[in-house]
């Protein structure tokens, strides 16, 4: 087995036809069964692609809260019955890619043999859950596939092309904005001069304050947060002029005053439901200020103090960080991290202590149970599990996402660099 | 003031005997008369209480249904059935109406009826009522807006006629109102072309330990009163109703004079045996599953034609995903079969707090089976949004909700749809006629009541946050407290850098395992 997960053959086929049959066996219980294995989320889409080819706004269906992008590219499943999967298989196609580009990371970046780059791919390539929600038509695999294309970019020194990428990876989901901070701060000259002649010149050192801002402002730098911006404002504004102000309501301002009553892993669920409801009696209204310790630990702290030690681990604490503290998250979110696990995994106290890597996933799963026996406790057998069950259980989730955010975070800090193989690409 | 009485009765084979009926100069008297009661009042606008005047002359039209959740039988010809509760469509005349509908609506039927409005234009304006599509078009009889509310009494409305209607003493006229409490149903019905105010109430049967009428009816004060007493006779045509009977003017008449007509119906009743009951399945969780029970003996079409339909009215805690509802294998396997109409609040996000409108009205195609051999289970799949928390002792985290009864007809196509409205017993803005033609027939089942005995009418219990059990302060500051001990946690590890740094054993101990 383990020889077998080495091999290319075996795994990029064996990712193919597992999303095959899965493709497959969506279409039989679709068209034989009332209970659909199609993600609600996929009607959304179609629904709204079908609007906007009859010359109508995508915003026209209900709960449509996406860039007109993905309506857009979902058109073909407006041609007919047997286009209808074209979304799922563009997602699926999407999972292989990301999958395909963690393996030319891994090679590239980490030196890591190619058997070996491919086992750890594995976790991403063969990974059940990642190929169900694909296949059912849920749109995060485009966002893996977006978030690691970034990284590969920038490991390629593409850096104008990693700043397209990021501003359409915004322009889809808005949390890949973390992901500037700690790029940024990553490249800086030490990380640009490891390649031996490099294109971006390297700038003298000075005590001089204005030198030393011009000197943080090396081209790399200028380059990516320029070439993100302008892409990530060109579609806002293309949509816009189009589509007007249903699209920034929808697809931004939604997620500003979207109340998230409803139950989910967040550990301020509770919160919000209570205080967002008649009931509330507090004046404080603290959770407002839930966005506080999230982005100063996602887009602040981790990235400043991380990623110039290894890009891709801190982008997976900053992504675990900023699904941890989240003020709603469910199970499609942790898709954002699971993409970074690959580049983390091979170097983490997790695998070289294996009872750590245990006691970590069983909490994990078993925070999750926790919660779900509760929810599904108030969801079907209609027991007001709210309190203190649900809320609870979202607690001790909550708690142990941030003791495996931790580890995630002492390894990064401590882990000594030599261990860590993670560069710029060098030239052979 | 003109007021119209028509009893009808209950066994036809059994007739009537005239002589029960004693005419006088200025009254009748019905003596142990088996059957159901329609009492008509129409008023000129000048006979109305002022406020009422204020609100109706800024509507074009306003129809009050009121049905009750006891269950009684239908006899024809009033036997269309509104869901159980309170039912209000009209057609604004000026946009200011709403909150002045929303205040008299609460006088009237009482203060605790949700009924949201708002005067500012920049909102949305018509909160609490909803505009149901209406298919008939422009020959429609139906308002634009529609409102309804789970309501049993209408103890409320009978305490308001009382005060504004009889004077301090006139027990007589108190008596005669407090019969209200037992009607089946009430409607009241307003139009600015007529000006003219029509109530009616209607009931099944006497409420007298005999279930027989006993009653003296005298000429209101400048006004006029007819009686009648009629019985259902077979018709020529499938479409109408032909009544046999007695019609007597009271003042006019010295004694009753026999009658015998016949005119196109809208509505038709069907055997006794076509009933129906409806549940919820246990346990109900946060999506319900409303069931409705059709025997086998009523599921045979009345006439060519004919199509089975349930129409609902639910109360804004419950609520309809249309999108499911629109995969063929989806409604088949409710025994449903098509989403005709849904108007309301459809909003599949927003908790109830924030639903200003009463509900949402929605009207379903059933199956109906090749073969009418067995009984038919329609389940319909609905959801409920998050209510708002409780702090109560004894509810164990539940609130409990009353959801009315659907109504389930045959909707048929008919022939001479347009002479309906001739009819002095049409009957319409029912909720559903209007999402019909004009020339549509209705045959409705007679709604049964569950076992355990809430009517026609069924509580939901809705789980909901309970504060008794964990207080909203220990909540608000439980869940900011661990998210503070979380992030300093999480920092407190981003620091363990600069402190393990120095001592170097961290680095160390990684370092030596990593070999």
């Amino acid at each position: 087995m383990p020889d077998l997960l080495s091999s290319p053959v075996f795994v990029y086929s064996g990712a193919v036809l597992l999303r095959v049959v899965l493709l497959f066996y969506g279409l039989f219980q679709d068209n034989f069964s009332a209970f659909k294995y199609t993600d609600i989320d996929y009607y959304v889409f179609t629904d709204a692609a079908r609007f906007m080819s009859h010359g109508k706004s995508p915003y026209a269906r209900d709960t449509y809260r996406y860039t007109p992008l993905l309506a857009w590219l979902l058109l073909p499943t407006t041609w007919g019955r047997s286009w209808f999967s074209f979304g799922k298989v563009l997602f699926a196609v999407a999972d292989i890619v990301a999958g395909y580009l963690i393996v030319l990371i891994l090679k590239s970046s980490y030196r890591m043999p190619g058997g070996r780059a491919l086992k750890f791919a594995c976790i991403w390539l063969l990974n059940p859950m990642v190929a169900t929600i694909s296949t059912r038509g849920s749109s995060e695999g485009l966002l893996g596939v977006m978030a690691v294309a970034l990284l590969w970019a920038v490991t390629q020194k593409q850096i104008a092309l990693a700043g397209v990428i990021l501003g359409v990876a915004v322009h889809f989901k808005i949390y890949p904005f973390i992901y500037a901070i700690s790029i940024l701060w990553w490249l800086d000259d030490e990380q640009l001069s490891r390649e031996s002649g490099s294109k971006y010149p390297k700038n003298g050192q000075s005590g001089n304050r204005i030198l030393n801002l011009l000197n943080f402002l090396n081209p790399a730098r200028i380059i990516l947060a320029a070439t993100s911006f302008v892409s990530f404002m060109t579609l806002n504004g293309l949509m816009y002029s189009i589509y007007g102000w249903p699209f920034l309501e929808q697809s931004y301002l939604y997620h500003v005053t979207r109340i998230d009553h409803r139950h989910n892993f967040s550990p301020y669920n509770t919160l919000l439901h209570l205080n967002s409801s008649p009931a509330a009696r507090s004046t404080l209204k603290l959770e407002s200020l839930a966005f506080l310790p999230q982005l100063l630990l996602s887009a602040v702290a981790i990235p400043l103090i991380l990623a110039k030690k290894d890009l891709p681990s801190t982008m997976l604490a900053q992504t675990f960080a900023f699904v941890t503290f989240n003020k709603v998250c469910t199970s499609q979110y942790f898709l954002w991290y699971l993409i970074f696990l690959p580049f983390y995994l091979p170097f983490s106290s997790l695998l070289r202590r294996p009872t750590l890597g245990i006691t970590a996933l069983v909490l994990w799963v078993l925070g999750q149970g926790l919660w779900l026996q509760q929810g599904y406790q108030l969801e079907f057998l209609g027991r007001s599990t709210f309190v203190p069950g649900l809320w609870l259980a979202g607690l001790l989730f909550f708690m142990i996402n941030c003791w495996i955010l931790r580890i995630i975070i002492n390894d990064i800090n401590f882990l000594q660099p030599s261990s860590r193989h993670f560069a710029l690409k060098k030239s052979d | 003031m003109k007021e119209r009485i028509t009893y009808i009765i209950r066994n036809p084979k059994l007739g009537f005997e005239p002589s029960n009926l004693e005419v006088a100069k200025a009254s009748i008297s019905v003596s142990s008369l088996d059957g159901a009661k329609e009492h008509r009042i129409t008023l000129a606008l000048a006979e109305v209480p002022q406020e009422l005047v204020r609100v109706l002359k800024n509507c074009h039209e306003l129809h009050i249904r009121w049905a009750t959740s006891r269950e009684h039988d239908s006899i024809a010809p009033y036997v269309s059935r509104v869901t159980p509760g309170l039912h209000v469509f009209y057609t604004p005349l000026r946009e200011k109406a709403t909150k002045r509908l929303c205040s008299l609506i609460q006088k009237l039927f009482g203060s605790y009826l949700k009924c949201v409005s708002t005067e500012n234009i920049l909102i949305n304006f018509w909160s609490a009522f909803t505009t149901p599509p209406n298919i008939s078009g422009r020959f429609s009889h139906s308002a634009s807006r529609q409102y309804f509310q789970p309501l049993e009494s209408t103890d409320n409305l009978v305490a308001y006629i009382g005060q504004t209607t009889c004077s301090e003493h006139n027990y007589e006229c108190k008596l005669r109102v407090h019969d209200l409490l037992t009607a089946d149903y009430i409607d009241g019905d307003y139009d600015s072309i007529s000006h003219a105010v029509n109530l009616r109430a209607y009931w099944s049967q006497s409420h007298l330990t005999d279930k027989l009428w006993w009653e003296t009816h005298h000429i209101p004060a400048n006004g006029s009163l007819e009686v009648g007493v009629l019985i259902n006779e077979t018709p020529d045509e499938e479409e109408e109703l032909r009544y046999s009977g007695f019609l007597t003017q009271v003042g006019d008449d010295d004694k009753p004079s026999p009658t015998l007509f016949s005119f196109p119906a809208r509505h038709h009743p069907l055997p006794q045996s076509s009933t129906f009951k409806a549940s919820f399945r246990i346990p109900s969780g946060l999506h319900p599953t409303y069931s409705v029970q059709l025997p086998a003996d009523s599921l045979t079409p009345p006439s060519r034609d004919c199509y089975l339909h349930s129409y609902l009215t639910l109360p804004s805690p419950l609520f309809i995903d249309k999108y499911p509802l629109s995969d063929p294998l989806f409604l088949a396997s409710h025994n449903l079969k098509a989403l005709h109409s849904i108007s309301g609040a459809t909003d599949l996000e927003a908790p109830d707090w924030v639903t200003d409108a009463w509900g949402s009205a929605v009207l379903f195609e059933i199956v109906t089976p090749p073969s009418a051999k067995e009984s038919l289970e329609v389940t319909i799949p609905t959801h409920l949004r998050y209510l708002s928390p409780i702090d109560s002792r004894t509810a164990q985290g539940l609130r409990s909700l009353l959801i009315p009864y659907p109504s389930v007809f045959w909707a048929c196509n008919a022939e001479l749809g347009s002479q309906f409205s001739t009819s002095p017993f049409d009957r319409t803005n029912l909720g559903y006629d209007g999402l019909f033609g004009p020339k549509t027939v209705f045959y409705y089942f007679n709604p049964s009541g569950p076992v355990n005995g809430s009517g026609l009418a069924n509580f939901l219990d809705v789980p909901v946050l309970d504060l008794n059990r964990t207080g909203a302060g220990m909540v608000e500051w439980g869940t900011v407290f661990v998210i503070l001990v979380g992030t300093a946690w999480v920092c407190w590890s981003l620091m363990g850098d600069f402190v393990s740094w120095g001592k170097g054993g961290r680095e160390k101990e990684i370092g030596n395992k990593s070999d």
